[in-house]
């Protein structure tokens, strides 16, 4: 493989962990809420039906399955960049996930100055933890 | 009760997150034949690493079920927080001022999304 072609390899996989981190938590938490919301209407889980649970099996199912593509990514990263160049972006799940909850009409969580700002930090924090010291 | 399981995730989370670290350091650098990786996966870090992510991931789904994400994801943070401890109490690695700098704000970060 060319030298290019090696690094769009490599921060093709660096955003897809990053991405599919965020997706997969989105994910594992729509399921959630779809067995949320069937445990609320009174559906008791052992005598519901394929079609009642369906959304829920969905919902989980391709949240784990992109958190466990996330997670290959990741290890590939790993191998191939100096952490200190990956782990600073990781943050920024954070920061996806934030806007995705909030923002994707199934979930819709609730907004608020205090998240907003204790995400903002922990992106910042994550990222002054992470980056390479400078060599003495 | 949700907030010890929380912890408890985190925790478990956090172990294989540094479990992924040694071993991609012990096992898995310069490796890049995919035999070499299957047997890098049945080293005792890697399989320490998938077990701890199993369960973590169990709970975590648990946890999901009764909170917000936008609430809960932020606490896997202490994650990074965990690895400078290790790397500091296990690995006796340096850590400068500027890493703990970033650990306050992280922590301080976390109390902010854990008080809302």
């Amino acid at each position: 493989m060319s030298a290019g072609a090696s690094r769009w390899l490599g921060r093709a996989l660096l955003a897809g962990s990053i991405v599919l981190s965020a997706a997969g938590q989105l994910g594992m938490k729509a399921g959630m809420q779809e067995l949320h919301a069937l445990a609320t209407r009174g559906v008791a889980l052992s005598v519901a039906s394929w079609s009642e649970l369906a959304p829920a099996i969905e919902w989980t199912a391709a949240g784990l399955t992109a958190y466990g593509l996330s997670l290959v990514c990741w290890l590939a990263v790993l191998v191939r960049y100096p952490l200190s160049y990956a782990y600073p972006l990781l943050g920024l799940a954070y920061v996806l996930v934030y806007i995705g909850a909030t923002h994707w009409p199934r979930l819709l969580e609730p907004a608020s100055a205090l998240r907003t700002g204790g995400t903002l930090l922990i992106l910042a924090g994550v990222a002054l933890v992470t980056v390479a010291d400078k060599r003495r | 009760m949700n907030d010890a399981l929380l912890l408890l995730a985190v925790l478990l989370l956090a172990s294989s997150q540094i479990l992924q670290k040694l071993g991609a350091a012990r096992r898995l650098h310069g490796k890049r034949r995919p035999s070499e990786w299957l047997r890098a996966l049945l080293s005792p870090e890697l399989i320490g690493a998938i077990a701890t992510i199993a369960v973590g991931t169990l709970l975590w789904l648990a946890v999901l079920y009764r909170m917000d994400v936008s609430r809960a994801f932020p606490f896997l943070s202490l994650g990074t927080v965990a690895v400078v401890a290790a790397s500091r109490i296990w690995l006796g690695e340096h850590v400068s001022g500027r890493r703990w700098a970033g650990v306050v704000l992280i922590a301080v970060g976390i109390a902010l999304v854990a008080s809302t």
